[in-house]
Formats: C-alpha cells, structure tokens, sequence
C-alpha cells in the first residue's frame, strides 16, 4: 500500500497538484506511515523527475514552480506529524533571502526562495526593500548558514556590497556566505563586492548554493 | 493604401477597457509612497491602509481620461526637432538606462559610463528618425545616489531634441529643477516649452514605486510630461495571455494617469508600454519576441483608444551579440507598433533585453526604422503612380530605364534607397572585404565622433550644470 502512496505522492509533485499533495499526506498520516519515508520515498522522488526533466529541457519553468509549491504544501502537512515523532528532515542549509533596500523587484528573488526551498533549503524570505541591518539581524537570529540578496537596479546593487562590509566589520562573513543575483548582477561585481555566489537565474541559484554548502 | 495592420477588434478594445476597469475597481492597485493614496481617498477610491491597496472605481479613470490633454508638442532644445503628437508616422528614442555598454574598442561588455551616454546620445543626435533621447546607459561611474542626474544632464549636454528620463526621489528634484532653468533660463520655459519629460514604470503586477511616484507627483508642479510604461511579462509579473496581459498592463497605465491626473489636472501622459515574454525553459524577460511585438502594438491600439498620445516599446532584441538575430528580433517587434501608428518607438541601440547599448546598433536601428516607414506608406494607388503610358511606350520587350518616371522614381520616396545595407555584387563585395551594415554603422559612427557636437550648450551653462551635479553628489549622499 505504501508503495502505491509514495507513487501517487510522485506524480502529485510531477502534476505540481498541492491539493493532492496535501491530501495524499493526510492519508500517509491517517496510515501511520513516517512522515519522513514519505518526503524521501514519495515527494522527492516527483522534485528530482522534474529536476532532471527542467536540466534537458523537457519541462518548464512554470512546471517546475508548481512542482515546487506541492512540495511544501505536502512537507507543512507532514510537519506536525514530524514534531509529534520528534523526527526532523535533514535540510541542506538556512537561507535568508531579500530584495535589498530601495528595491521592490520581487519575482526573481521569489523564484528563488520557491527553487530553494523545493531543493531542501530552510528558506527566511524577507521580501523586498529590506534594510541590510534587518537581512543580517535574521541571520544571526536563525543562525543562516546563506544570506541570498537580489538587486535589480545598478542604484541599489551597491546595498549587496553593504551587507557585505557589514558582514566583514561583525567577522560574520566566512560563517555566513553570500549569494547575489540581479539583473545588473555579473561575475565581474560578484568579484569586486566579495560575494562568495552567484547565478543568472533562479535554477542556477539551487547549484551555487549547494556549492556553497559543501564547500 | 497604406500597409495596414488589426490588432484588436473594437470589441476586444471595448473588453480590455471593462477588464480594466474591474481590476481596478476590485483586485485593486497597491501604492507605496506617500502622495498617491491620501489622494485617491479623498477622490472617492476605497483605500484599505493595511495592504496599501486602493481600489479605484470608474468615475476616477473616466476623469482622468477627461482631463488629460490629446495632443501636444514634446519641446526640443532645438525647436526643429520639436516633435507634435499624435503623429502621423512613426519617430524613435534610443533606448535607456541599459546596465552594460560594448565596449567600442574592445568589444567586450562592461558596465556603462557617463561617457557612453555622451557618445551614444552625440550619435542618436544625427539620426533622422530619432526625437526622444533617453539616457542609453546607467551611468556606473557616478555616484549611486546623484546618478540619475548626472544621467539626466548628460542628455541636456549631449544632443538638443527632446529629453526625457527619471528621478528616483524628491530629494533630487531641486537639482533637477536648477538644471533644466540653467538650460531652458527660466522656470516658466520648463513648464511652457516642455523639453524634457520623464518616463514612468510601474511595478508589475498592479504596484507603484514609493519614492519615485511622489517625486513624479511633485514634477507635475513643473509640467513636465510623464510617459507611462508598464512592464508586466507574460507568465511572471503579468497573466500567461496575451489578453489578459493586456488587461494588466491598461491597468498599470490608466492607475498611473489617474495619480498624474488627480494631482494636476491636465498634465501631459504619454500611453506607452513595453510588455515581454517569458522564456519558460529559464523565466528569463523576453524582449525580441513576436508575442512582445504584437503587445505593443496592441497597447498602443488601446492609447488610441483613449485617445492619448501613444507610444511603445519596440525595436527589442534578446540577442546577446550585434548580428541577424539582433535584427531578426528588432524586426519582429517594429513591425507591429508601426503599423499600429505608434507615436514614438522607443528601442533603438540595444539589443541583450535592453541590457546591452552598441554604438553601431543606434545607425542600424535607424536604418531599420526607414525601411519599416517603407513597408507602412504601403502602395501609392494615385494616379500618379498609374505609369501606363510607359508600358505603351516601351512594349513588349525594351525596358524602363529611360523614362522619365523612372528617373523621378530613383530619387523618390517610392523606393527606399539604403546608404548602410551592403548592395555590392559578390565579388566586388569580397573585393571590398565583405563591408556589412554593421561595418558600415562603425564608419558613420566614428565620422560622428571625430565631428564636433550639434548644438553644444554654452560655456556658462555647462560649468553650472557641473556645479549643480557637484553639489547633488555632495549633499545628497547624506540622505
């Protein structure tokens, strides 16, 4: 019976369908089954097909978002469950995300968050306009291991290398790694402010920071 | 008859106003800043404070659209290049604020400089089709907060047709202020001749910028023109239709007029947009796509329909290099805002998703804006055009070169001749090194340059604008 649960569990993510997402856990619960054989065996099972679909190129963005959103629908149902058995999912690191100060440009730091999170990352999103001072006050508060900051214009770019010098003058900076994207983003301004990731795209953003994880 | 083109039905028109119109009334608008809700209140909208979110009802966007002039002349410092609208054919700006430049000597990509928009703007000064100067490239070598201005200056500086670009809060308005008084030598000249405007983007979906809006509120003080320019992309800030982002995008736009409207009755708007697609293999901004052409042409069919002065984005290209499918892309997205009447096209000299300005893009572009005037004028069916008589003359056989016509034609409009496309034979072609259009901008690009600069500013004003920046990036890096 698990079997077929887990397999339904799959396709769910695949369908990107968190109704069914949601309920297939309810009945995972209902069965007793571990929350966490179901996140391994069922849930990340559809995350990774889609994964490996959307790097040839035989899915789509919008695919893989709602593949995403399932995801962590069915893990907030499965979360209750966990916290009664004392069990924990092995996340791969604590991300604070933002879009820096000046700056109300939300999608791609959002695509992000929803790429992150969907990858295994304990996602803190900010959301937009956020001082530098608050992103590394979250840090410090759950002890980020990523703080992931997007900029879209040249204007308030400069707040990425803020938070950095800040990050510096607190010796917080090694402990906690940055990442940045934006639009103006290059290799070339990744070098200059000393951000230790980058991407161009929200795809690329789940590699730089699992990069960054194991380094 | 001319070329033409429908890209929406009236029916369809009439369906995008009363989507619109719902949206407003209902999903509703979300403002930061400070100017615009108490505004829209105290008007009649329903304002819920919490989310920011004003829910603006009918009567408000019939006013605004009462009130909102139809037609004016966008001033130039040189008043040839004054420029009426609407317009019976089409005219374009160079396309603005681009993060990177190619780099003219060594043709790498690089963040952009001041002294890339002084180049650029020198070049787009002597293009025939160009009247709106936008500054090409984020200035990255000023600083961050007086930018903008060094920015807006520099077009003051650097070409004399009309001028038109941002401020990114009210702090920076006195500078400006000061400026556009050194330039046009009194505040009466920039509320009456309108030589500069500024260009507006809201947030898509259904936001208003805080610190941008109120500043462009309190220019209303000045007069000074507001192109309007919502963005949303279909499948990411905006609805996964063409229609529907449609909608979304008349939304941003009729909110925004609305603001400008309520605040200063009367103030000059310009109906414009620059939606996109999306890549949905990576959800990249799509700019050079078929889907982006026909939004444009399809908005500006909607600022008609207001009967506002309507402009476009147009002339896009997602390509990362200069080359066919720069112009692939600029063709594909030209077409369709021409041939929907657009006022002003703006686009020209960028391609990378208005990310990357070339100096030899600007000449092509030009180039390219001729030959779609071409195709648009369509078939003269006049009886001037009906050459019978040299068909009778010359007959079966024979052929056509010694007529009279036709040595009227060869200088005519009929025909567009290209100075820049490449006609050459084969091998006289290779002969020559095989010269392309691109080739060819270069040479026109580096004749302008080597050439002193049209209209230059006098002396007394240039030092002035320079102690007006030098103060900005003094003072208001204590903010």
């Amino acid at each position: 019976m698990s079997e077929e649960l887990f397999r339904k569990m799959a396709q769910s993510i695949i369908d990107g369908d968190s109704e069914v997402a949601v309920e297939l856990a309810s009945q995972a619960i209902i069965a007793g089954i571990d929350p966490l054989n179901a996140i391994t065996q069922g849930y990340v099972v559809g995350v990774t097909q889609v994964g490996e679909a959307f790097s040839c190129g035989d899915a789509f963005l919008p695919e893989l978002v709602m593949a995403g959103e399932a995801m962590k629908a069915a893990v907030s149902t499965l979360e209750p469950e966990m916290a009664r058995r004392g069990s924990q999912r092995q996340m791969l690191g604590r991300v604070v995300l933002a879009t820096v100060e000046g700056d109300i440009h939300e999608i791609g730091k959002s695509l992000v968050g929803t790429m992150l999170g969907a990858s295994g990352f304990e996602v803190f999103d900010l959301g937009v306009d956020v001082s530098s001072s608050k992103i590394i006050m979250k840090a410090r508060e759950v002890n980020a291991d990523i703080i992931a900051m997007s900029a879209l214009l040249t204007t308030t770019m400069v707040k990425q290398k803020e938070v950095i010098e800040m990050l510096e003058k607190e010796n917080l900076h090694g402990k906690i790694k940055v990442m940045v994207g934006g639009a103006p983003v290059t290799r070339d301004w990744v070098q200059k402010i000393g951000a230790d990731g980058y991407s161009e795209d929200a795809i690329g953003a789940v590699n730089a920071a699992r990069k960054l994880m194991s380094s | 008859m001319k070329f033409t083109a429908q890209f929406l039905s009236d029916d369809e028109q009439l369906r995008i106003h009363q989507e619109t119109l719902h949206i407003l009334a209902d999903v509703g608008v979300k403002f930061h800043g400070e100017k615009a809700l108490p505004l829209l209140e105290k008007n009649g909208a329903k304002v819920d404070w919490d989310t920011r979110i004003a829910h603006i009802p009918q009567e408000l966007v019939d006013e605004a659209l009462r009130v909102a002039p139809k037609s004016f002349v966008l001033g130039a410092r040189n008043p040839q290049y004054n420029y009426a609208m609407p317009s019976a054919l089409t005219r374009y700006c160079i396309d603005g604020t681009a993060t990177f430049v190619l780099d003219p000597e060594s043709g790498q990509k690089r963040y952009g400089t001041s002294v890339d928009n002084d180049k650029s703007l020198r070049i787009f000064q002597q293009m025939d089709m160009g009247v709106m100067a936008w500054a090409p490239t984020a200035a990255s070598d000023r600083p961050a907060h007086s930018r903008v201005l060094h920015e807006f200056f520099g077009i003051m500086k650097s070409t004399s047709k009309h001028g038109q670009h941002e401020v990114h809060h009210s702090g920076q308005i006195p500078y400006l202020v000061e400026g556009l008084r050194s330039v046009l030598g009194s505040e009466d000249a920039i509320r009456e001749q309108m030589n500069y405007s500024l260009i507006y983007c809201p947030v898509a979906p259904l936001m208003h910028d805080g610190d941008m809006l109120d500043a462009y509120i309190e220019l209303g003080h000045w007069n000074m023109p507001v192109m309007v320019l919502p963005m949303p992309v279909n499948g990411t800030t905006g609805p996964a239709s063409l229609f529907s982002n449609l909608c979304l995008a008349n939304a941003e736009a009729l909110s925004s007029i609305v603001i400008f409207e309520l605040a200063h009755p009367g103030r000059p708007v310009i109906y414009s947009s620059a939606t996109g697609s999306v890549d949905f293999r990576s959800g990249a901004y799509l700019a050079g796509t078929p889907e982006m052409g026909l939004q444009s042409a399809a908005m500006v069919v909607m600022g008609r329909f207001y009967n506002l002065p309507s402009t476009s984005a147009g002339c896009s290209s997602d390509a990362n290099e200069p080359g066919a499918e720069a112009i692939l892309d600029k063709l594909i997205t030209t077409i369709p805002p021409v041939s929907a009447g657009s006022d002003i096209i703006v686009g020209l000299g960028e391609i990378e998703g208005d990310q990357l300005l070339i100096l030899e893009q600007i000449v092509v572009d030009n180039e390219l804006a001729h030959l779609c005037e071409r195709l648009y004028a369509g078939v003269d069916g006049g009886d001037s055009k009906n050459l019978y008589e040299d068909i009778a003359r010359v007959g079966p056989g024979g052929h056509f070169l010694g007529s009279k016509n036709t040595r009227r034609a060869a200088r005519s409009d009929e025909f567009f001749m290209s100075k820049l496309i490449d006609r050459h034979p084969y091998e006289a072609w290779m002969d020559l090194g095989k010269p392309n259009m691109y080739r060819n901008a270069r040479e026109k690009v580096n004749e302008i340059l080597a050439g002193p600069l049209q209209d230059p500013l006098p002396e007394n004003v240039l030092c002035k604008l320079d102690e007006i920046l030098l103060a900005a990036d003094k003072e208001l890096a204590k903010d």
